[in-house]
């Protein structure tokens, strides 16, 4: 009997060192992609560029741990699986932080959408004001497709604002609205050089 | 005693084992190798390299891929029969890749950047040029929304460069230099060969200042490009006031309907009351006269107008001016003001000279 037993142990003990003492942290693995994800899926790659590509190192390093594990007689996953657990706090962290940045841009986009409209309005109604004199009807209808070429901005911008490409829109307004700015100065410059109320 | 053999046997085969496993030597991990490949490719996308550098980056991330496909499969097999040279190849080739992005990419963002910041000046420079030289240059719609559309590019890759985001700046002005440099060009060379009859203009110009000196007469000139009506008495400036042209006033009348105001030697040949004409006052001119008539008729001939085209008539000059646009159909039009002035001077058989220009290309283009 007391043979039987020993022989079992050694088996075993045999398999162990075979098996090696750890086990790839799979399940852990798959959560930390399922966070890298959802953080890109929240566009992370967009809005916070540097964070994503630092959350997408710090993977490739954990992956790095993971072989080097593998390659050896004795495994051990302890740190690997610390080190995912970090890496899927710091996935859901960006995923959150995005939806704040986006926010935050979504909200700068609006502003400025709304101030433009604005400006534009008060170009429109500016534009049959200006004196047909002195720099002629070539300036006027310059400003005329500059203040049409806002509007296409205004409405592409407004078209990125609504399919959720806050950045995009963002940025697009952003120019919009300088030429709109310094159009609404012109005229208006113009308006007083000429002595019209406006 | 049998089992105490086997007993034995097994006891060695697993001391056995144990001191393979314990002292054979395992094949050398390749973890630094990865692990450095890592590092360089990280700092590499760090310093934008997978923008700035993208085939090189690009071959570097993908041999690092192989390296961890093949470290992958490599640890799928049996401990001892692992080799992780390929692993370590792929790994150092990323490595060494990535520096060279790296490098590449710092090189391409300076030469991009200067490149870039270059354009923009050279974009915006040009745009300038256009507001300031062809302001009020007959220009298609089309034209002017694509220069407005292009001075939002500009600012848009000012923008990005701001950001750091010098790829972006790049795209954005060259866009811009598409829609405004073709823009600039069509004006300038457009302005240039009309002013190839400079020479034409002066001669005509200089001679009917020549009549009004000769005869102590009044002669008049029309300048297209500075809009000027001039009004000279013995040779000598009396009077000047500002003309408002056909809507296409860069170069001369071709046939009726083109909106262009004529060059040419020309008088009045008809004055107009107020109870005659619907505006204000006219004086009417002799176009076409006969070079009007010959060139219309050649050009005909040639093809270069369509045979339906008729050579148009009635260019005056009348009042209802001081509109501040090019608005006639060809007539040259001043206020009713300036327009009495110019009809109390002017009889049957005053010379009207209509000019592009009184002044050269080079000092209508310093500006």
């Amino acid at each position: 009997m007391k043979t039987k037993i020993f022989m079992g142990m050694a088996a075993v003990a045999f398999a162990a060192i075979l098996a090696g003492c750890g086990k790839t942290p799979q399940t852990e693995i798959d959560a930390t992609n399922a966070a890298i994800e959802a953080a890109k899926a929240a566009e992370a790659d967009i809005y916070l560029p540097a964070e994503f590509a630092a959350l997408q190192d710090k993977m490739n390093a954990v992956n790095t741990a993971v072989e080097e594990q593998k390659g050896k007689l004795l495994k051990k996953f302890t740190t690997v699986k610390e080190d995912l657990a970090a890496v899927t706090a710091e996935a859901n962290q960006v995923a959150a932080n995005v939806v704040a940045k986006k926010d935050e841009v979504k909200a700068q986009a609006q502003t400025l959408m709304n101030d433009i409209k604005a400006v534009v309005e008060e170009n429109a109604k500016l534009l049959p004001k200006l004196p047909r004199g002195k720099e002629g009807a070539a300036v006027i209808e310059q400003i005329k497709a500059d203040l049409g070429t806002v509007d296409t901005a205004v409405a592409e911008a407004q078209g990125l604002f609504d399919k959720g490409a806050f950045m995009d829109a963002y940025n697009k307004i952003k120019a919009a609205s300088e030429k709109a700015n310094a159009l609404n100065t012109e005229i208006k410059e113009v308006l007083t050089k000429a002595r019209i109320r406006f | 005693m049998r089992k105490h053999i086997l007993l034995i046997g097994i006891i060695t085969a697993f001391i056995a084992s144990a001191g393979f496993f314990v002292f054979y030597p395992l094949p050398e991990s390749p973890a630094a190798e990865v692990e450095n490949a890592r590092i360089k490719i990280s700092e590499a996308r760090r310093h934008n390299a997978d923008t700035y550098s993208d085939s090189l980056f690009r071959e570097a991330q993908s041999l690092y891929d192989s390296a961890m496909n093949t470290w992958r499969k490599e640890n799928g097999r049996f401990l001892y029969s692992r080799n992780f040279d390929s692993v370590s190849f792929f790994a150092n080739l990323a490595a060494q890749k990535a520096v060279e992005a790296l490098s590449d990419s710092r090189t391409n963002t300076l030469s991009l950047s200067a490149e870039t910041e270059q354009k923009i000046s050279e974009v915006k420079e040009t745009s300038e040029a256009l507001a300031r030289r062809f302001s009020h240059y007959p220009l298609a719609p089309g034209m002017r929304k694509n220069i407005s559309r292009g001075e939002i590019l500009i600012t848009e890759a000012r923008h990005a460069m701001e950001k750091g985001l010098v790829a972006e700046a790049y795209k954005k002005i060259s866009e811009a230099g598409h829609l405004i440099l073709p823009a600039y060009e069509y004006a300038d060379s457009n302005l240039r060969n009309w002013f190839r009859s400079y020479h034409q203009w002066k001669e005509w110009a200089d001679s009917t200042i020549n009549i009004s000196r000769n005869n102590g007469d009044y002669s008049i000139i029309v300048d297209k490009y500075s809009r000027k009506v001039i009004v000279y008495l013995n040779g000598e400036v009396q009077f000047t006031c500002r003309a408002e042209l056909g809507k296409n006033w860069v170069g001369d009348k071709r046939m009726k309907g083109d909106n262009a105001t004529p060059e040419g030697l020309y008088r009045v040949v008809r004055k107009y009351e107020s109870d005659s004409t619907r505006y204000y006052k006219a004086l009417l001119l002799n176009y076409p006269n006969e070079e009007d008539s010959a060139l219309f008729e050649y050009s005909v001939r040639k093809g270069m107008l369509p045979r339906s085209a008729s050579i148009g008539g009635l260019i005056e000059i009348h009042g209802n001016g001081g509109k501040g646009s090019d608005w006639t159909a060809g007539c040259i039009a001043v206020t009713n003001r300036e327009m009495d002035t110019l009809f109390s001077i002017a009889g049957i058989g005053t010379p009207v000279t209509i000019v592009g220009s009184t002044k050269e290309l080079r000092s209508v283009m310093i500006r």
